[in-house]
């Protein structure tokens, strides 16, 4: 954990200004301390230099290292390789829920934002789908300057929905997806399990990447509660009369049975899953995003 | 629709009280912690208590709470239910029937019912309807009820009788279950004249609407008025009520067979006697019967009993019996009575009597002292035992009657004044027309007013002495008090026509009778009886009855009584003047019915009852919660 003291805390994360400054900090910093780590060589600045040769765009032509040493070089990056990713981002109303001060949904926007930020530094087209049990808000993949901030903007003004259906939304966006890329699924994955597996497993069988931050609060973790009440749910107003002390064991062990039932399937899928809890810095949703990047051809 | 009522609403204010547990029960709600979560459907199957669950449990224990304390409170404000009977304050059309012998000729019933069942329906909607029956009593059939149909019902059920017509009965039962209701009476009858019975009481609330609805009596009725034996001949008499002359065969039956028949001719509104000769036993009862079809039927057939009843043993002690006058009133007016067979009167002198022996003297049902003069002294024994040991005696204080022996005579001070008082032009006035002696003086007819007192005998008031009747001067003129276990009744005058023309006069003779009947009463053996005056136990119809058991044992007749045989009627117009108005029933009446019905029903103990079942389920529950 000595290794997370570098990274940010999402709290106050939540405390900067826009989404944009926010992202912003988040990448910034994470490639700052990138450079510094053992993960060197993840830089997406550039990927080498080698030798001009005729047909190579004139404008990738390294002027100082000519005036240095005479000689024609041309910066390779490793945007060049230009990728398509699609954000999904749950915004259903068990996303609203945080024991802390920030909630499910502020983490996973926060969280998709950064990844954006990333993602138009590497020149990748990146889109954003907001969904809860329908698509509710959709940015189209795009590269272009100035998509960045439309994404953003379109992050800001995310507001919580309704129930989750993440199995319909997938299967839209799979039939929708033609060209070959990366999906980041962005949720706390309280849905039918078999459900969320069906649909992520749709992009797979068209060979697109996915990687899966399941975002969850730490209370859903451990259920901390003490005292008896009435745990409503969030989505279906079901109600249950529950002693704390006497339900916590058995919670636990199912709310940790169905993690492990994630990950076990989806990895059988060749999926990348990524479980963050809302205390947990954002700078790990990153590394896992390049984790999976760096298969991406 | 059953209307409930509640004899002491305000209790009902604790009621109230039910909205504490209602409160408590939404405070607690209030209290309870609710936690926003979002993966609670990973504890539904955990090992808890289901919310929705407890809360059905929380709200079946608040139901029987509230319903305890409900029930409590309407426990204590005494429901009653007001009826199939409508609540006391909804207005009410109450359809009064005539079921009278007069309604009884072919068809004419019918129509009555038709009229009473069309009255029900065309009732208005927002009114209670209630059915009454009457002839010589009335009976309510459905108190007031919003259902038509138990009226319709039991106007259809009504049946038609032999019983007099007595309209004032049937309003005042009217008015009994109008009370203090804004209410419509419709009166179904033929408007028989002879229904207005002087005696009667009753009338209408003032206000109560009436509507006359009148069944046509039939043009001619033809009855039995009297059926008499003389020795081997029954002489009975047929009444013509019609305009025509008629003609009818008379029967005479004995034992079901037919022991004679002749024909009867009447003129239009008369009557003819017809002697029926056949064999008559000694015993029995027998029928005389007539053939007509149009009238009224149970006026077809009189009953007769063959053997006359012992007749009642009556004394009437003289001063001289050899006199010119002396008891003879007395004994011709009882033998009038029931042709000369209830009263065997026996007029004896002092002399004579003192040789009765006390065995001869108890069987006289009742004697009348005339004159005292020859009483000897084991005679004045003999009354003073007699009315001492629970004799019936009319001690007359005329010129033959001695003052100065009457405490030997009678055996208590009369404080009987010795001088004579002048009383010239006083006539008799009772000051308690419903007393038994004065009941056929109620009639303008029969009334005593023109007898003439001109001498009397003072009498000093006393303690347990009741005047019966005084003279228009003040003093007492009849009185009634008891000697020992005997009974008393003085005469202030005399009755053998010295002191008072009272013995010429045309109501000396019913009040001889009725006062002979007076001291009888109980020693009586009548054989005859007219409805409605029938003996305890006997059905009030007509026909021949067995009663009484072993020696008692006997037969009587009962026969319809021959003013209803009578079809003339009154108008409308007349019917609805003659009904009196009568102030209506307040407030405390109603309470007072209310307060019956509650009793009656005992709606409170039901409820209590219920609220300890409810309590009882209550603590189950509670317990199960726990």
């Amino acid at each position: 954990m000595a290794g997370e003291a570098r990274y940010l805390d999402p709290a106050i994360v939540a405390r900067l200004g826009t989404i944009d400054l926010k992202a912003r900090t988040i990448v910034e910093g994470f490639l700052t301390g990138l450079h510094r780590s053992p993960y060197r060589g993840f830089s997406v600045e550039f990927a080498e230099y080698r030798q001009y040769l005729p047909g190579d765009d004139l404008a990738t032509l390294d002027w100082k290292v000519y005036a240095r040493s005479d000689r024609h070089f041309v910066k390779k990056y490793e945007e060049d390789t230009n990728l398509t990713c699609h954000l999904l981002l749950d915004v259903s109303g068990s996303m609203g829920y945080g024991s802390g001060p920030i909630t499910k949904l502020q983490y996973g926007s926060y969280l998709t934002g950064a990844l954006a930020y990333l993602m138009n530094r590497q020149r990748d087209a990146f889109g954003l789908i907001a969904f809860d049990d329908r698509i509710a808000t959709l940015v189209p993949a795009s590269a272009r300057t100035g998509h960045l901030r439309a994404v953003l903007l379109a992050l800001e003004r995310l507001k919580i929905g309704a129930g989750t259906n993440v199995a319909k939304p997938l299967r839209d966006l799979a039939a929708a997806v033609r060209k070959r890329g990366l999906v980041v699924l962005v949720s706390d994955l309280l849905d039918d399990p078999q459900s969320v597996l069906d649909g992520v497993k749709h992009f797979r069988y068209r060979g697109t990447d996915v990687v899966v931050f399941h975002v969850i609060d730490p209370y859903e973790l451990t259920f901390p509660f003490e005292q008896s009440a009435r745990f409503r749910d969030i989505e279906t107003a079901q109600e249950v009369m529950a002693v704390p002390s006497a339900v916590r064991h058995d919670y636990v062990a199912r709310m940790a049975a169905r993690i492990a039932h994630y990950k076990r399937e989806l990895g059988l899928a060749g999926i990348d899953y990524c479980l963050l809890d809302t205390s947990q810095p954002l700078e790990l949703g990153l590394m896992a995003y390049l984790m999976t990047r760096r298969r991406v051809p | 629709m059953f209307g409930v009522s509640f004899l002491s609403p305000l209790f009902l204010i604790g009621a109230l009280a039910a909205a504490v547990p209602i409160l408590l029960h939404l405070f607690h709600r209030k209290t309870d912690v609710v936690v926003d979560f979002p993966a609670v459907s990973l504890l539904t199957r955990a090992p808890v208590q289901h919310h929705r669950r407890r809360q059905l449990r929380e709200l079946i224990l608040l139901a029987l709470r509230v319903a305890a304390l409900v029930l409590l409170a309407v426990s204590f404000a005494r429901p009653y239910v007001a009826g199939a009977a409508a609540p006391a304050s909804a207005p009410v059309t109450v359809v009064a029937l005539d079921t009278s012998m007069s309604l009884s000729a072919p068809g004419q019933f019918a129509k009555a019912q038709q009229a009473a069942a069309q009255a029900v329906e065309s009732a208005p909607a927002s009114d209670a309807v209630a059915v009454v029956t009457f002839s010589d009593v009335a009976t309510v059939l459905v108190p007031p009820t919003s259902d038509r149909a138990a009226a319709l019902s039991a106007v259809a059920a009504a049946t038609v009788g032999a019983g007099g017509t007595r309209y004032r009965t049937a309003l005042a039962s009217a008015s009994e279950v109008i009370g203090a209701r804004d209410a419509r009476v419709v009166i179904v009858t033929d408007l028989q004249q002879s229904g207005w019975e002087a005696s009667d009481e009753g009338g209408l609330p003032d206000g109560v609407a009436v509507r006359v609805v009148g069944i046509a009596a039939p043009a001619s009725n033809l009855a039995v008025t009297s059926a008499t034996r003389r020795d081997g001949t029954v002489v009975a008499t047929v009444q013509n009520y019609g305009p025509d002359e008629a003609r009818t065969p008379v029967m005479l039956m004995v034992d079901g067979k037919q022991a004679a028949q002749a024909t009867a001719t009447m003129a239009p509104f008369a009557a003819a006697d017809v002697e029926l000769r056949g064999t008559l036993g000694d015993a029995g009862t027998a029928q005389v019967v007539i053939e007509d079809n149009a009238g009224y039927q149970p006026d077809n057939v009189r009953f007769l009993a063959l053997d006359p009843p012992p007749a009642v043993p009556v004394t009437a002690v003289v001063a001289d019996p050899t006199g010119a006058v002396g008891g003879i009133y007395i004994e011709r007016a009882l033998a009038v009575a029931d042709d000369g067979h209830e009263f065997a009167v026996t007029v004896a002198d002092g002399r004579v009597l003192s040789k009765w022996t006390t065995a001869e003297m108890a069987r006289q049902a009742a004697v009348v002292i005339l004159g005292t003069r020859t009483l000897d002294r084991s005679g004045r024994e003999l009354l003073k035992a007699y009315l001492a040991g629970g004799g019936q005696v009319l001690l007359t204080l005329g010129p033959d009657v001695d003052p100065g022996t009457l405490l030997d005579v009678i055996g208590a001070d009369l404080g009987v004044a010795p001088a004579p008082v002048r009383s010239t032009g006083a006539t008799l006035v009772a000051t308690d027309s419903r007393h038994p002696i004065f009941r056929p003086f109620l009639l303008p007819s029969g009334a005593l007013g023109d007898v003439q007192v001109d001498q009397h005998r003072r009498l000093k008031a006393q303690d347990g002495r009741t005047v019966l009747a005084r003279l228009t001067d003040g003093d007492a003129a009849l009185t009634e008090q008891t000697v020992g276990a005997g009974r008393l009744l003085v005469f202030a005058s005399d009755l053998d026509n010295q002191w008072s023309r009272f013995p010429l006069h045309p109501s000396f003779v019913p009040f001889a009778v009725e006062t002979a009947r007076y001291l009888t009463q109980g020693r009586q053996q009548r054989h005859d009886f007219t409805l409605p005056d029938v003996p305890a136990g006997v059905p009030a119809t007509p026909g021949v009855v067995r009663t009484g058991e072993g020696r008692t044992a006997r037969q009587i007749v009962v026969n319809v009584d021959v003013r209803e045989s009578s079809p003339a009627a009154t108008s409308v117009d007349e019917f609805t003047k003659d009904i009196t108005r009568t102030n209506r029933a307040d407030d405390h009446e109603i309470v007072d019915v209310a307060r019956d019905a509650e009793e009656r029903q005992r709606w409170w103990q039901v409820g209590l009852l219920v609220m300890l079942v409810a309590l009882a389920g209550e603590a189950l529950v509670g317990r199960r919660a726990a």
